[in-house]
């Protein structure tokens, strides 16, 4: 693997081939926030609060840094007015969803997000995909999946399939940062195959 | 079907196709594109065929099935060759008499022609026809020449010589060369360079490469490609063909959605013959090239024409975008380098390879070139396909070939680029339409929808509906711009339910902004730009609905109260008192007329009324006569000597000076003084009135009911003070200091000049300066022979007026009379009344003559279109006339003399104010009206001084601490029941004293109202469109309650 060197916010940066800017903001010490980031799963770009500012073709653009490759001589900022106005309304939307959710409090406490901004409406989801890829990626058994588009789309737990693998899985529920991925399963638990736990309780 | 395997076998088979048709033989292509199909062609087909058979033509006739030429609002769409005869909206029974006339007796029928709408010229041709004349049709003028069901039309018309060209003429790189030469631009939406395209795919290190056709086409209301591949398959398979060539690749597909049967059925059709001929498959046409195409269907997702969304959907994973870098042609299907281009740009390439580069790059404009297709629909005459070369003005695309705006409206905006892109208002019509251009003025080219609208459209209506299109079609992937369109869809909701806040317009630019910012694809990149756009050139509307809760299109369901209602400037609730005077209780009607408005016997007689251009009956025969009946109604109180209870306000100290008694100034000191102060009018001419008594003739508006409705406002607790000039009598900065609070509202009582050489002379007067003398009484004669330049209410004002003094009167307009301002009815008056009007004829010069004054005025013709939407005069050159007159009149327009103003701030000829507020730069000073709009409406005053009573009062409670004045309107009930049945009457007109009696007396009303069963009658027509509202109303109320 080669080197290269970019710059971040105006320091030379040192990293490796085929590493995004995330990465190498990350191995420099420079800190980045995500939420749909996890080291162990495909970048997925979905969250955008890890967005930064990228000199090309003459202007200045924002890109997700967990996905964008990290290229020699390639400028990069990660705070400034604009990174910090959309991370903060970004925070305010997720927050609209999942109010309660440590993370986002905690995002919205150092960008100043207002987490009554938008009208409550509370999914508990933020669409992360975390549990939806690592069940995918990691555990390779899609009993998780991604349910409808834009504005109606959710997760949603396959019966068939969770009825299978979960009880003894349940690992996405840890990576979850709203608690939601739990509450959807027992919910598909409780509506699909209620004899799982039932009998369960009733072995004790 | 043989197998081609030479340019050379290609080329003797082509001659054998040709020949076997014939250049003469009669052939009547029939369209049978989506458009034609639904309307009824395949039965137009089957009709020609059974009278072919019938008369036993098979072989002397032919019967095409045809792709779709463009025109479908007009389908089912016929060409008869080899004359190229066009008949439109063709029925199956019009079968026989095609075939026995047109084609046996060589005769053409008329009624099937497409008749010009300003002419009424008919039109035998197809390319004469002015929608296809003002094209330019390199890539869809061939659809109605071929069968695209078969491979050997298109060889007839020329098909795969440019693949020949590629495979045996030049190499691989050369191709990619042409293309770059060419300036091709991809048609997809975002303009990228289609030769750098392939050059960047032609680089990448990979055996395997693909190409792939993006017919996933999903703007609402653009069809272009689905026209092209319905219709002329072949063309975009040989483009393909011919990119593979230059790329290196020998897979490709076409992703179609799968809601284009037809086209899934034509191009799968179109591959198979390729396939057969040779065309495709191994060792193409000898040359040792081997390519092959599939068919995918799309399942209809939007968010798929997305090219990485696209992909994804290819390889059988959900059709989600993912980020760029890496590109598809680094990185594309399955990992390979990958080649995406749209069905448009695809069929643009056999062009560029057959008439070279030079050619292609000839057409358009610097950064665009070649043509492009619009879908023109919405409030168009002509909708349908239109191929144009780039840099056509948005204008020539709308007025030259679309005819313009359907039933006399005015347009709006055109949304270009389809739900992601933006509106274009009426300043920018003349810009010429490249990628560059549209992106500039906040629109873009996207794959080329065109929406036009008229004023009947609500443009936050508008950016609702795009953004709810874009919240189901919106992946949902990325929060930016699920979330972010989620939030700006609930803003735009709640605007339209008159919920909006005031804070809502600048949260819908920061939404606006992240989603177009920080979102992983174009789709969410572009998503803000129908709110972007429509805040940019119609903020009011925003405002309109937030501070005012007023839908003035009246397409906002819940703000919605009628069209009528809507439509006007005081929101007259036009139904109820309709309604009330139908029943007989015209009491209630007077009542109910006077909450919003305090002139309704002026009204009822001289309003332009917006109402009726809007009324929904017009769509059944004709509008409602509704000021008419507004007449009737006031007419009525005062013969019967009803009262209007007026509930009075508790008296207040502060002194409000209102400057001008005109119809602004007379309804601000009227609502002042309900409210209960003791306003005082400040009027610089002898009487009250201003424009309504000194701009209108006695003979439209008697001096009586003028007077009594004056004399009821200034009863309700007005002071006057009259012949005091603000600026000479008195400045505005003692008013400030004597007055806590004042309207201004002076009008625009000053003509504009004619700007000719001469207009000095005496003789040569400003109109609105002579009605004002005349009405003082100290108008000189203006002789035996007059003239009046212009043609507005004004003109017809001075006309009639001249008349009623013996005067020989002509009217000159520069332009016809279908395109004059003033109402057709005044006009149709003053012609009845002997008044000439002489068109089309601009003034050139005025000079002395022996007797009187000579003018000289140069004879017009009308050539493109201007900025009004009316073609323009322009002088044919040598033709001048000359005429002598004792008086001319300028009557082109007014504009208010603002000599008094000090420091008050002033924008051109008006003051300047905060169009809601209606605030000056000085404290306490309110100014509306002409002074604030330009000559406008006497609704539109009347508006204003509402407006500014309630402005003022909230100023003065603030200070004083008091809570503002709250309107206690007396509740009146109207009977709300819909019309059960309705017939065809047309719309009552109004007596008039005839031409010979009316031009006798200056001061007889020309027109004579309504009797009683009259009215009543045409209250009977109205439809009675406030009913659901309130009943839907009045229902959630009853659930909330």
């Amino acid at each position: 693997m080669s080197k290269i060197v970019l710059q971040i916010d105006g320091r030379d940066v040192e990293a490796e081939q085929g590493m995004t800017v995330l990465e190498a903001a990350r191995s420099a010490g420079i800190s980045i926030p995500t939420v749909c980031h996890n080291e162990k799963l495909e970048p997925y770009g979905a969250c955008r609060l890890c967005v930064v500012e990228v000199q090309g073709r003459g202007r200045t653009n924002l890109v997700a840094s967990c996905l964008y490759p990290a290229e020699q001589a390639l400028a990069v900022t990660t705070k400034s007015e604009k990174i910090d106005k959309t991370r903060k309304i970004l925070i305010e939307q997720l927050l609209a969803h999942a109010p309660d959710a440590e993370i986002l409090q905690n995002l919205a406490q150092e960008y100043g997000a207002d987490k009554d901004r938008f009208e409550k409406e509370a999914s508990f989801c933020i669409l992360c995909g975390l549990c939806v890829r690592y069940c995918s990626e990691v555990k390779q058994n899609n009993a998780v999946g991604f349910f409808d588009r834009g504005a109606t789309r959710e997760i949603r737990f396959v019966p068939e399939l969770a009825a299978k693998v979960c009880w003894d899985c349940k690992e996405c529920f840890a990576l979850c940062p709203t608690s939601y991925a739990q509450a959807a399963y027992h919910l598909t638990e409780a509506l699909a195959f209620p004899s799982a736990s039932s009998q369960l309780s009733s072995a004790k | 079907m043989p197998r081609i395997n030479s340019p050379a076998e290609l080329e003797e088979f082509r001659k054998d196709v040709i020949s076997k048709r014939g250049p003469n033989k009669p052939c009547i292509a029939v369209c049978t594109g989506t458009g034609c199909l639904a309307l009824g062609a395949a039965n137009v087909v089957a009709a020609f065929k059974e009278e072919i058979k019938k008369q036993g033509l098979e072989t002397k006739v032919e019967v095409r099935e045809t792709g779709c030429p463009g025109f479908c609002e007009r389908g089912p769409l016929i060409v008869i060759y080899p004359e190229e005869i066009s008949y439109l909206q063709v029925q199956p029974g019009d079968a026989e008499e095609i075939v026995s006339q047109t084609i046996f007796a060589k005769k053409v029928i008329d009624r099937l022609l497409y008749v010009d709408p300003i002419t009424g010229e008919k039109i035998v041709h197809e390319s004469e026809i002015p929608f296809y004349k003002n094209q330019m049709r390199l890539l869809i003028g061939n659809n109605i020449k071929i069968d695209p069901k078969s491979i050997d039309d298109y060889l007839a018309v020329g098909g795969y010589s440019a693949l020949v060209k590629a495979l045996c003429q030049v190499t691989p790189e050369q191709v990619v060369e042409l293309v770059k030469n060419s300036g091709l631009r991809g048609r997809g939406g975002a303009g990228f360079p289609t030769g750098l395209k392939w050059e960047f795919a032609r680089k990448s290190p990979d055996e395997t490469k693909y190409m792939i056709v993006n017919a996933d086409e999903g703007d609402p209301g653009a069809f272009m490609d689905r026209a092209l591949l319905e219709g002329n398959p072949f063309s975009v398979l040989e483009g393909l063909t011919i990119g593979a060539y230059a790329i290196g690749a020998h897979e490709g597909y076409v992703y179609v959605r799968q809601e284009y049967p037809l086209a899934v059925e034509n191009v799968t059709l179109a591959i198979k013959q390729a396939e057969a001929y040779g065309f495709l498959g191994k060792n193409i046409l000898g040359s040792g090239f081997d390519f092959t195409v599939t068919v995918h269907r799309g399942a209809g997702a939007f968010v798929c024409g997305e090219e990485t969304a696209l992909l994804a959907s290819l390889e059988g994973k959900p059709g989600e975008p993912r980020a760029r870098p890496p590109y598809p042609a680094v990185k594309g299907l399955f990992g390979k380098p990958t080649n995406i281009n749209n069905v448009e740009t695809w069929s643009n390439i056999p062009l560029i390879l057959n008439k070279g580069p030079e050619y292609f790059a000839s057409i358009g404009t610097e950064g665009s070139k070649g043509t492009k297709i619009f879908s023109l629909v919405g409030k168009v005459n002509n909708t349908g396909l239109v191929e144009v070369p780039m840099g056509i003005t948005l204008r020539d695309i709308i007025y030259e070939v679309g005819g313009g705006i359907p039933g006399g409206k005015k347009f709006k905006a055109v949304q270009t680029g389809g739900p992601s892109g933006g509106c274009i208002t009426e300043e920018y019509l003349d810009i010429e339409v490249d990628f560059d251009e549209l992106r500039k003025v906040g629109a873009i080219m996207g794959s080329g929808g065109m929406i036009v609208m008229d004023e009947d459209t609500c443009m936050v209506d508008v950016a609702k509906y795009f953004l709810k299109f874009l919240s189901l079609e919106s992946c949902g992937k990325c929060s930016p711009c699920r979330e972010g369109i989620r939030q700006m869809l609930k803003i735009l909701t709640r605007i339209s339910e008159g919920k909006g806040r005031e804070s809502d317009i600048g949260l819908l630019m920061e939404l606006a902004e992240s989603t177009r910012d920080a979102s992983l694809c174009a789709l969410g990149g572009t998503a803000p730009n129908p709110v972007l756009a429509t805040l940019k050139y119609f903020r009011h509307e925003y405002e309109d609905h937030i501070l005012h809760k007023r839908c003035q299109a009246g397409v906002c369901e819940e703000l919605y109260k009628a069209k009528c209602t809507n439509a006007c400037p005081i929101g007259q609730d036009v139904p109820g008192y309709l309604s009330l005077v139908a029943e007989g209780r015209y009491e209630e009607a007077i009542s109910l007329i006077y909450q919003t408005n305090p002139l309704p016997g002026v009204c009822g007689r001289v309003c332009t009324h917006p109402c009726t251009d809007v009324c929904l009956r017009a769509e059944t025969d004709e509008p409602l006569n509704i000021p008419k009946i507004k007449r009737f109604a006031a007419d009525m109180a005062k013969r019967k000597g009803y009262t209007v209870k007026l509930e009075k306000g508790k008296a207040k100290e502060e002194k409000i000076a209102v400057i001008g008694g005109g119809p602004g100034g007379l309804a601000a000191a009227y609502s002042l003084a309900l409210m209960g102060y003791r306003p005082t009018i400040i009027e610089e001419l002898p009487q009250l009135g201003g424009m309504l008594r000194y701009g209108i003739p006695p003979y439209r508006l008697p001096r009586e009911i003028l007077d009594q409705e004056i004399d009821f406002i200034v009863n309700v607790g007005v002071e006057v003070k009259t012949n005091t000039r603000v600026g000479r009598d008195i400045t505005l900065g003692q008013l400030q200091k004597e007055y806590d609070a004042i309207f201004v509202a002076v009008g625009a009582h000053k003509s504009l000049p004619i700007r000719v050489p001469g207009e000095d002379l005496p003789g040569v007067k400003g109109g609105a300066e002579f009605l004002r003398e005349v009405e003082l009484g100290i108008a000189p004669h203006p002789g035996k022979r007059v003239a009046v330049i212009g043609g507005g209410d004004v003109a017809m004002d001075i006309a009639r007026t001249c008349r009623r003094m013996g005067a020989e009167v002509t009217i000159a307009y520069r332009r016809e009379r279908k395109d004059m301002p003033a109402s057709e009815e005044e006009i149709a008056d003053a012609i009845a009344e002997n008044i000439e009007l002489k068109e089309l004829v601009a003034p050139k010069s005025i000079r002395r003559a022996n007797s009187g004054l000579a003018l000289e005025m140069d004879v017009c013709e009308l050539r493109d279109f201007d900025r009004s939407g009316r073609r323009r005069p322009v002088p044919i050159e040598g033709a001048v006339i000359t005429r002598e007159y004792d008086t001319i009149f300028s009557a082109i327009g007014q504009t208010s003399d603002l000599d008094f103003a000090e420091s008050l701030e002033t924008k051109g000829d008006t003051i300047a104010v905060d169009r809601h507020r209606l605030v000056t730069n000085l404290p306490g000073v309110f100014a509306g009206g002409d002074a604030v709009i330009g000559p406008a409406r006497i609704v539109d005053a009347l508006a204003h001084g509402k407006k500014a009573a309630v402005e003022i009062d909230r100023l003065l409670a603030l200070k004083s601490g008091r809570d503002p004045y709250a309107e206690s309107l007396e509740k009146i009930k109207v009977t709300m029941t819909l019309p059960e049945v309705v017939t065809e009457q047309p719309m009552a007109e109004i007596p008039k004293l005839s031409p010979e009696e009316r031009i006798k007396d200056f001061t007889a009303e020309v027109e004579l109202g309504f009797d009683e069963e009259t009215a009543k009658k045409e209250c009977g027509r109205c439809l009675r469109c406030d009913v659901s509202w309130m009943a839907a109303r009045d229902k959630s109320m009853a659930v909330a309650g």
